[in-house]
């Protein structure tokens, strides 16, 4: 491991426009940078060799989480994994994004590391895409000639890819209001090394009509560290849609998530872990409905 | 293209005004400009806390944050814990318990252990373990380790 890092300039924009300008100008060239942990890695690693960094830790627009009165969560860009974690913002519905965040690395990890870092990394094996996923967040994109907001379904498009422009910044993180009757939970288990990278992450929603018949009215199923990108597991979600949520359907729903999941290493094992860590999901979210 | 960064930090009580390269690393900061080697390197990536520091209250991998960063911040390094020749009930602890073998890994740990205890003065050993979780060490199997830190906290809280 080489200890040493290539010679940058560095900014630290005040404002979000200055930064934005910064990386028009840059383009291509600059890096961003939030807590660092994936940047100064890889650059460690020779996989990047910024000519710029920006900083973007003193823009004060990327701060916060805010929850409105229509149900929505908000995550600027530098709420980090211990932020997030403790915030007393997010209200319980939204537990199962603290689970994602208390999973990425140690304490030191998580106190620089932020989510939409996390995000824009996007490792297949990052801990808070597919809890995103089953919340079927937004994310809002900015850029010097205008900002756009996309689902997070649509923002993965291989390992460490996505539709990110040089030229654009992702400013929050927007997660809708869940339906009445709605429980969720992650779940991942992770390989015993230095850097416990996670081997099968599992995050899901549920929404049922009533607590009596537990009829599923809707699923979001996020499967991490199982295909080249975070992936939804929609043949699992349609299939889930209607029927009564008992063992037999939820063992059913399992052993499709687990023959839509395309994992390329230790296939075999991680298909395995991933009908169990579904079929857990989806029954400890279904208790968490009923409190 | 290496512009050099004026930045004001606050070390162990103490103010400084340094200069600094952009691509100069707190950890050779506090090593190697100003002889602090008490933190430690060992991964360079993240992963043993062997260098971790205490930034406003935070604790952090000083391999993994840049010099540049720190303007306007307050850092504790271990040199930072005894006071007039006073070691620190944590570090007493250690080695008292035995927690410390070679040594290496036992700043980061102390200062991981600190910050717990400063935010959570009677923690459980389930928040102690999560609390060093990020510094590993080859020597002493953490089980004195541990019970270093619990001693530690009884001490405090008299
Ligand atoms: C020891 C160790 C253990 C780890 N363990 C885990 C783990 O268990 N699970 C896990 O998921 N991750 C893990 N990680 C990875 C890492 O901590 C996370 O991905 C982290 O959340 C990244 O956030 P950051 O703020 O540090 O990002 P940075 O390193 O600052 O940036 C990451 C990437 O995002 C880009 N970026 C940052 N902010 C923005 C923005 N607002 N708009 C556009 N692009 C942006 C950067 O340019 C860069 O490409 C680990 C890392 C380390 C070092
Ligand atoms: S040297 Fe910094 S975490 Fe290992
Ligand atoms: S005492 Fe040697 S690594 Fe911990």
């Amino acid at each position: 491991m080489l200890k040493r890092i290539n010679k940058f300039e560095y900014f630290a924009p005040s404002t979000l426009a200055e930064a934005i300008s910064l990386l028009a100008e840059y383009k291509g060239k600059a890096k961003l940078y939030a807590g660092g942990t994936d940047v100064l890695v890889q650059m460690k690693q020779r996989k990047i060799t910024p000519e710029y960094i920006i900083d973007i830790k003193n823009v004060p627009e990327l701060n916060g989480i805010t929850y409105s009165p229509e149900g929505e969560l908000r995550i600027g860009a530098l709420v980090t994994h211990r932020q997030f974690a403790i915030s007393k913002n997010v209200p319980e519905k939204f537990t199962m994004l603290k689970e994602a965040s208390l999973a990425v690395g140690s304490v030191q990890t998580r106190n620089r590391g932020t989510i939409v870092g996390n995000i824009c990394t996007s490792s297949p094996a990052a801990d808070t895409p597919p809890a995103l996923l089953a919340l079927d967040a937004g994310l809002k994109l900015v850029s010097s000639t205008g900002e756009r907001t996309v689902k997070i379904c649509d923002f993965f498009t291989g390992p460490f890819k996505n539709i990110l422009k040089d030229t654009e910044i992702l400013t929050e993180i927007l997660i809708p209001d869940l339906p009445e009757n709605s429980g969720g939970i992650y779940l991942w288990h992770s390989k015993i090394t230095e850097e416990d990278e996670t081997l099968v992450g599992v995050g899901v929603v549920v929404s049922v009509d009533n607590l009596q018949n537990k009829v599923c009215k809707q699923a979001r199923i996020g499967l991490g560290s199982v295909a080249p990108a975070p992936m939804r597991a929609v043949k699992t979600e349609d299939f889930l849609k209607g029927k009564i949520l008992d063992e037999d359907t939820i063992g059913q729903a399992a052993e499709i998530a687990a023959n839509e999941s395309l994992p390329r290493s230790r296939a075999e094992y991680r298909k395995e872990m991933v009908k169990v860590q579904t079929k857990r999901a989806l029954s400890q979210a279904l208790k968490r409905i009923e409190g | 293209m290496d512009n050099k960064i004026n930045i004001k930090v606050n070390i162990n009580g103490d103010d400084y005004s340094l200069e600094v390269e952009p691509n100069t690393l707190l950890l050779d900061l506090l090593r190697n400009k100003l002889g602090l080697t008490g933190t430690k390197l060992a991964c360079g990536t993240g992963e043993c806390g062997a260098c971790t520091v205490i930034m406003d209250g935070l604790t952090v991998n000083s391999c993994l944050v840049l010099a540049a960063e720190v303007d306007g911040k307050n850092i504790t390094t271990i040199e930072g814990l005894s006071k007039n020749g006073e070691l620190h009930p944590l570090q007493e602890s250690f080695i008292e318990e035995g927690a410390v073998q070679c040594g290496f890994c036992t700043p980061g740990m102390i200062l991981s252990s600190k910050a717990l205890l400063d935010k959570n003065p009677n923690p459980t050993d389930e928040e102690i373990k999560i609390a060093i979780s990020g510094n590993l060490c080859r020597c002493t199997g953490y089980k004195k380790i541990l019970k270093a830190i619990r001693s530690a906290a009884q001490k405090m809280a008299c």
